[in-house]
């Protein structure tokens, strides 16, 4: 545990209250983010209340304690009255404001309290999106990366055949194909994937050419919401791809 | 905080704990057990019986109507009232608002201030140690404490250098706690 040195003495007539100003703003300042100043704090009105009770000794008069009860049982709880009977209005007012100065700065405090609570969740939160951002990201790349390596596995020694694959999300519209061994095409022409909905012209679903080793990805490529699909095909098209299929397709899903 | 404060907060913090229900007697209890240290300070620093009295009232009934601004994991009950009770009774003497939120007072002490054997062998040490003390060190400290001296003003009255007075009050702490922990 180690006080800040340029604290150490002024932590001290902070303590005593003798701070005022700058200084005292510089050490509130200073606490507010310093627990082992804090801490020191703590230790030097310990240090404090060892002082106070070098005095200790003197009883208050039986009266006071007999007052104090009174006030009490004449009190319903939860409630506040004037009481010390020697106090001047001035004073009274003094308190009162005190008081209302006590409960502003515990709201604030409380207040404080509950944004540093929402904004530590909303990190958390942030944090949490972000590191399943970077994940989706990595994937993308994997997938998408003219880097990546694909494998085709198959039984026995049958030649790898074109093969795509889609995966579909209809409540989000979200779609994934991944194609593999796809013979290259001339520049002028593409593949184009299609949603076949259950009832209605094919929807074009994103135009792609396959790498060097006869891969390629469509990763959520746009499409209207809420379609049903009853599957997916691939036709080759015009490099600009077509509104509608203008050739038989090539390969057209066969599960769902 | 030492196991000895430890057993000190749970116990006072069990009556403070009644007291939040509304129970008097647990009101009581802490009063027989913390008056005197209340009184005595306020009337050290305010040198006058019914000025004393009041303030004595003044704390107890703080803590009646607001128990929760004493915070028992946070320290110790006798000395937290010890030093808003000198707080309050330096406000009085000068004449001013009271100042200090008293939710912030945190006050770490190691004697078991709830026995009495263990109060009256603190109290010995305590007055032992200020007595050992070299006599300006002392005199600074109790200025600053029991007048509500400021250190210019210390320094002004003693024609010390004020970095002298801060050295000062900050050492004379330091050997208060070190009398407990060695």
């Amino acid at each position: 545990m180690s006080v800040h040195e340029q604290f150490a003495d002024d932590l001290s007539l902070y303590a005593l209250g003798a701070l005022q100003g700058e200084e005292r703003l510089a050490v509130e300042k200073h606490l507010r983010d310093c627990p082992d100043c804090r801490h020191e704090l703590a230790q030097l009105q310990g240090d404090l209340a060892l002082l106070a009770l070098s005095v200790s000794g003197p009883k208050p008069p039986l009266r006071s304690r007999e007052r104090l009860m009174t006030t009490i049982a004449k009190e319903p709880r939860g409630t506040r009255v004037r009481l010390v009977k020697r106090k001047t209005w001035r004073t009274a007012l003094a308190w009162a404001a005190a008081a209302a100065a006590v409960t502003v700065m515990l709201l604030l405090l409380r207040q404080n309290t509950d944004l540093q609570q929402r904004v530590a969740a909303l990190e958390a939160d942030s944090a949490g999106q972000q590191k399943q951002l970077l994940q989706a990201k990595e994937l993308l790349a994997a997938l998408t990366s003219a880097d990546a390596v694909h494998f085709t596995l198959v039984a026995g020694k049958i030649p790898p055949q074109p093969q795509g694959k889609a995966i579909y999300l209809r409540s989000t519209s979200t779609l994934v194909f991944l194609a593999s061994n796809m013979p290259a095409l001339p520049p002028q022409k593409t593949y184009e994937l299609w949603l076949i909905p259950t009832s209605g012209a094919p929807i074009p679903a994103g135009l792609f050419r396959p790498d060097t080793h006869g891969s390629a990805a469509l990763i959520k490529p746009p499409l209207p919401t809420g379609i049903e699909a009853k599957t997916f095909a691939v036709t080759v098209e015009p490099a600009s791809g077509s509104a509608a299929p203008t050739s038989t397709p090539i390969m057209v899903g066969i599960g769902g | 905080m030492s196991r000895a404060a430890s057993t000190v907060v749970s116990s006072d913090a069990m009556l403070v704990s009644a007291i939040r229900s509304g129970d008097e007697q647990a009101m009581a209890q802490l009063y027989e057990r913390y008056s005197a240290i209340i009184y005595s300070v306020a009337l050290r620093v305010l040198g006058d019986t019914g000025a004393a009295e009041d303030i004595l009232q003044e704390v107890f009934l703080r803590l009646w109507r607001s128990p929760d601004t004493f915070d028992a994991t946070r320290g110790s009950l006798p000395g937290w009232l010890a030093v808003i009770t000198r707080n309050r009774a330096i406000d009085s003497l000068r004449k001013r608002r009271p100042e200090a939120d008293i939710t912030d007072v945190v006050v770490s002490i190691e004697p078991d201030l709830a026995s009495t054997a263990e109060s009256s062998r603190a109290l010995e040490k305590i007055r032992g140690t200020l007595e050992g003390m070299p006599l300006p060190q002392r005199s600074a400290l109790e200025m600053a404490f029991f007048e509500g001296l400021t250190h210019t003003e210390i320094a002004e009255k003693t024609g010390e250098p004020l970095g002298t007075i801060k050295t000062r009050i900050r050492a004379g702490l330091l050997t208060l706690r070190k009398a407990f922990n060695p």
